[in-house]
């Protein structure tokens, strides 16, 4: 499977192994994750193109427009299993990318520019 | 509803209505998530993050499309190339066997007295067999490179082979 192992995309991968019988939302995934849509949507088309994401629109109430949902197919599940475990997000890149922050505002941007 | 977010959803709607087939389904479903962003500015950063995905996305369908039409078209061009060199092959080896017979006829015209236009075999010798052992000669050495022109020789020289055996098999 030809899916590039980014800190980002493993982030979005540990974010679907949490409870990954459940059907997900993109805001959802961009707020567990601290990944803004520019960056998580395409991870996830990539991710929905390789078939390692099922996609779905839920049906809600009535006069309400459905909402996408995300969630893994068994392949997706094997292959993050199996990524997520070889390829883990460092602490760096979890700064990186404002998952975690430092405590210092200066050690936070430099972290984020050097990475 | 804040002028950001106002400004947000209108941006995502156009998106949506200029993305192609592919990417449509994906820009609903970022333009459906904006009514769950808590944030005016938020829901303005996310539409921005999200068209400018919707416009990517979009670029790299219509750039596969225009690399796949090239290709076809390379394999057209390929393909009336090697029509060429069959032709050029075949054409090639008429004229070798024109230039054969010519030589035989100036032959005669210069040498009356040997009456070649009487002897069969200095024919046969002259405008079948030294001709079709130079198409083999140049089919072999043409094949690695020029498949398309040997083949148009060979195939020349097979039905030149089959015009000369019926024409001996009907006396």
């Amino acid at each position: 499977m030809n899916l590039r192992m980014s800190p980002q995309t493993v982030l979005v991968l540990d974010a679907f192994l949490v409870q990954a019988d459940e059907w997900k939302y993109g805001y959802d995934l961009s707020r567990i994750t601290g990944l803004k849509s520019g960056t998580l949507y395409p991870i996830l088309m990539r991710m929905a193109e390789r078939g390692l994401l099922e996609t779905q629109w839920e049906t809600g109430e009535p006069g309400k427009p459905p909402r996408h949902m995300y969630r893994f197919t068994p392949d997706g599940l094997r292959f993050a299993r199996t990524h997520s475990q070889s390829h883990p997000a460092s602490p760096l890149d979890r700064v990186a990318i404002g998952q975690i922050n430092l405590g210092l505002p200066v050690l936070d941007r430099a972290v984020r520019g050097w990475r | 509803m804040g002028a950001p977010r106002s400004f947000a959803a209108a941006l995502l709607r156009a998106a949506l209505r200029l993305a192609p087939a592919a990417s449509r389904e994906w820009a609903a479903a970022m333009l459906r998530e904006l009514d769950f962003i808590e944030g005016d500015w938020a829901a303005l950063f996310w539409a921005l993050g999200s068209t400018g995905v919707i416009f990517r996305h979009a670029a790299t369908e219509w750039r596969a499309h225009f690399t796949n039409r090239k290709t076809k078209e390379e394999q057209m061009n390929e393909t009336g190339k090697k029509a060429i060199g069959f032709m050029s092959g075949l054409l090639g080896a008429f004229v070798v066997v024109l230039c054969a017979l010519g030589v035989q006829l100036l032959a005669e015209f210069l040498f009356p007295t040997l009456k070649i236009a009487y002897r069969t075999m200095t024919h046969v010798t002259t405008v079948i067999v030294i001709p079709e052992a130079i198409f083999i000669a140049v089919a072999v050495k043409l094949w690695p490179k020029r498949g398309a022109v040997a083949a148009g020789v060979l195939f020349f020289a097979v039905a030149a082979g089959l015009h000369i055996f019926i024409h001996f098999a009907r006396q």
